[in-house]
């Protein structure tokens, strides 16, 4: 959580189309994945949480909706960011020279020393089934399951306004790639007929939003538009 | 403008095809208000929200984004909404803006559809410039049932402009046919269909005027103005008519070739009308048989009527003032007797009559130009009396008097003769006038008369205004019951005293500075107004502003045409109907 995130690499989850090849089960089965949690909170504070993700390199997608049950209302944040390291932290992971599959089946162990573990920033919270974007009373309780957001919650947290003005103004993280993915995500939760709308909502939200940094808006939207093309050729 | 300042109206309207079934609960975020943008719910078409201006200056409205700026015609009526009042206004200005100029510098490309859909209305938008021109309180508030007033408040920040709607336009503009038949529908608002009538009894009672630059259609606008006032019957009229367009048919300028033919006058309004000629043989050579014939006799000029002619006949001033020394002596027979002296025997009576020789000689040099007038006759010529009096007996009975000049079009004839013809009638009219001071007895008030002059600006620039009758007639005004029509495509060269005086105009397209200046002379708040008018379409469109229209307004004028004729009770016959009548007209002349 402390460390600088610029050092990490986050290509494997900068796209979230790439997903599929870290972990198929979140998209494959969407109805388990939401009943089914996908990690733990580990450490916990009002505007950002830590989890373990349940299974090894299986965290949420970058830019993902999750939501923590916890009491008195469930939260709901966005992964920002994934790594994998040592349980221990003295002990580091040396290369073997080997492909993943040989060293399952040669040193099945050293598998069991990794954790996964992904940083959520906190958007809101659910009061019933209404998206509020503000801080939590409580933050999450450590040892909450984590779930991923259903494509309904999806769909209401990113209809709100409040979404843009918040990924926005949150201090150090990737704002504009997060903000990409976190779109890209808005998009799979509707319709194809319904995806030019939304983009164009949301677009004039963004200019603004970014009215005085207009290089950065047309940066943004002729991403935003590449994103939404690969997804109408698909 | 800064964007802050737009944000209210952003949370609004935005355009949101996005119909998702949205099951998706609602955020909190105000987005409720967002369905107002429906068309289906805001039945009068929202345009934008008021964001600055003064009572002075104008008001700014920012145009709602999917509203495209090319729409906002200048002239275009919308209504603002106020929380207590409607102001009703007028399109005067356009602007694009944007928010940064960044934008500006670095546009985005033709092929980036998503970003310009973006920007619009967000980082670039639309400034539209409103002139109030009305107010009328809302239905509730003191003073609802008082009817539009003028303009002394504004609308506060963001309030809503709305597209005008068809029952805003007849509730200022009254219906035709309304009020005792005092409103006249002379044409339609830019985009609409609605009428907007002119009260034709605040129009007959004041001088006004129908200004454009030639072939934009004067000859059009004039034809239904006078229609108007002989159809309800408000003023009776008499047309110097210069060019022999009001009278029988005239022909309608059309693009192309195939020009076809109006109707006049009087072919519309038939016993009501009367044709009097200056040059019968081509009136009849045009087909038409004139009503009478005009011949106007040398002892029917008076000094006066010498004297507007200055410029045309290139008089000096002491030519004017010899002209007096004849009429001292001669009185009415003054110019009969100038004019029958010859050459050397000029000299010699101006000796005798204590004139300056050379001066005397100069004017009656000038003078004979007159001779070649084939409408002037020697004393007792002319044939049944005096024209004059028979054009004031047609007007008495409440008949129409067209005046043809036939191809008497020379300035000078024009000059001369509508002079004198005006000025005997004004001299009448005012006799007639204080006849009903004195006996104050219903029967003896005179017809309310308005005389029609072309080239208005012969007789009304600054120097003849002062000498001519019109100028006269102008100032006067209402007193005496008479009343002008000036039609004109040069209005700057009217002196400014005569436009101001005028009651309504009606003004087709203008271009020069001066001329647009001149038309706006003594209206307030004209700032909006002239670039109005100097987009104006060059042909069927007019700004009509003044006394008989609540506020301004630019037409699409009426059809001159046979819906306009059937209205007007004289469209073509049915043919059987024509043929039954001509066999029952043809039995009771011959018998079977």
């Amino acid at each position: 959580m402390n460390q600088p995130l610029g050092t990490r690499s986050l290509d494997s989850f900068r796209d979230p189309l790439r997903r599929a090849s870290v972990d198929v089960s979140i998209d494959v089965d969407e109805g388990a994945a939401a009943s089914a949690h996908v990690g733990e909170v580990i450490e916990s504070s009002t505007a950002q949480w830590v989890a373990e993700s349940v299974r090894l390199n299986g965290a949420p997608a970058f830019g993902q909706f999750v939501r923590v049950e916890t009491e008195p209302l469930p939260i709901l944040g966005v992964v920002h960011n994934t790594r994998t390291q040592s349980l221990e932290a003295n002990r580091r992971p040396s290369a073997y020279g080997k492909s993943e599959e040989e060293l399952r089946l040669e040193q099945p162990q050293i598998f069991e020393l990794l954790r996964t573990h992904f940083d959520v920033f906190v958007l809101g919270y659910l009061d019933g089934t209404h998206p509020v974007l503000a801080y939590p009373p409580q933050p999450a309780r450590i040892h909450s399951f984590v779930h991923v957001c259903s494509s309904e919650q999806t769909r209401a947290v990113t209809a709100s306004e409040q979404l843009l003005r918040s990924l926005l103004e949150a201090p150090g993280l990737p704002t504009d790639e997060l903000l990409l993915a976190t779109l890209s995500h808005a998009l799979d939760a509707r319709e194809p007929a319904l995806r030019q709308a939304y983009v164009l909502r949301t677009g004039k939200e963004l200019s603004r939003l970014l009215r005085d940094d207009y290089d950065r808006l047309s940066a943004l939207v002729g991403r935003l538009k590449d994103r939404m093309n690969l997804k109408d050729s698909q | 403008m800064s964007v802050g300042t737009d944000r209210p109206s952003q949370s609004g309207p935005e355009p949101e095809p996005e119909s998702e079934p949205e099951s998706e609960p609602e955020s909190g975020s105000g987005r409720g208000t967002e369905l107002s943008s429906d068309p289906l719910r805001d039945p009068r078409g929202r345009v934008g929200v008021i964001t600055k201006g003064s009572l002075v200056e104008g008001l700014e409205m920012k145009l709602d984004a999917q509203r495209n700026v090319e729409d906002m015609k200048a002239g275009k009526f919308v209504v603002i909404e106020g929380d207590k009042n409607d102001f009703f206004s007028m399109v005067t200005d356009m602007r694009l803006d944007a928010t940064n100029g960044e934008i500006l510098l670095h546009p985005p490309d033709r092929s980036d559809e998503l970003l310009r859909q973006i920007l619009a209305g967000t980082g670039t938008y639309n400034i539209v410039s409103l002139r109030p021109m009305l107010m009328m309180p809302k239905s509730g508030v003191a003073g609802f049932d008082d009817g539009p007033r003028p303009v002394k408040a504004i609308p506060s920040h963001f309030s809503v402009v709305q597209d005008a709607e068809e029952e805003d336009v007849s509730r200022i503009f009254g219906s035709e046919g309304e009020g005792d038949g005092r409103y006249f529908s002379i044409g339609s608002p830019l985009d609409m269909e609605t009428p907007v009538c002119i009260d034709m009894v605040r129009f007959a009672e004041r001088s006004n005027g129908i200004f454009g630059k030639t072939g934009t259609g004067k000859s059009f606008l004039t034809r239904l103005a006078l229609c108007g006032l002989i159809h309800y019957d408000r003023a009776v009229n008499l047309i110097f008519d210069m060019h022999n367009e009001y009278g029988w048919k005239a022909m309608k300028e059309t693009s192309g070739s195939n020009s076809s033919f109006v109707k006049g006058l009087k072919q519309l309004f038939g016993e009501r009308v009367a044709i009097f000629s200056l040059d019968p043989k081509s009136t009849r050579t045009r087909g038409i048989q004139p009503d009478h014939e005009v011949y106007i006799s040398y002892d029917q000029i008076a000094v006066e009527d010498i004297a507007p002619l200055q410029d045309e006949l290139k008089l000096n001033p002491t030519a004017v003032e010899s002209a007096y020394l004849v009429y001292a002596i001669y009185k009415d027979s003054w110019l009969r007797t100038l004019l029958s002296l010859e050459g050397p025997d000029v000299e010699e009576f101006a000796n005798e009559i204590g004139a300056h020789p050379g001066s005397l000689v100069a004017l009656h040099r000038k003078l004979k130009r007159l001779e070649n007038f084939p409408f002037m006759v020697k004393k007792g010529q002319a044939e049944a009396g005096d024209c004059v009096d028979r054009i004031m007996e047609h007007l008495d009975a409440g008949v129409n008097v067209v005046l043809e000049f036939g191809q008497q079009t020379s300035m000078l004839c024009y000059l001369l003769v509508a002079n004198i013809i005006a000025r005997r009638i004004h001299e009448m009219y005012v006799k007639k006038s204080e006849k009903f001071y004195a006996t104050q007895k219903p029967e003896d008030q005179p017809r309310q008369l308005m005389i029609t002059i072309e080239e208005a600006h012969k007789f009304l620039n600054p120097s003849a205004a002062k000498q001519t009758i019109f100028g006269t007639i102008a100032r006067e005004m209402r007193k005496y019951y008479v009343s002008l029509l000036v039609v004109d495509q040069r209005p700057s060269g009217i002196d400014d005293e005569v436009l101001s005086q005028l009651g309504t105009r009606i003004t087709a397209l203008l271009n020069d500075e001066k001329d647009i200046a001149a038309v706006l002379t003594g209206v307030s708040g004209t700032d909006g107004l002239r670039s109005v008018l100097a987009s104006l379409d060059s042909k069927q469109q007019a700004l009509v502003l003044g006394h008989a229209v609540p506020m301004p307004v630019v037409v699409r004028t009426r059809e001159y045409g046979e819906e306009f004729y059937r209205f007007l009770g004289a469209g073509d016959e049915d043919p059987q109907v024509r043929s039954a009548r001509v066999q029952k007209e043809r039995v009771a002349l011959f018998g079977e």
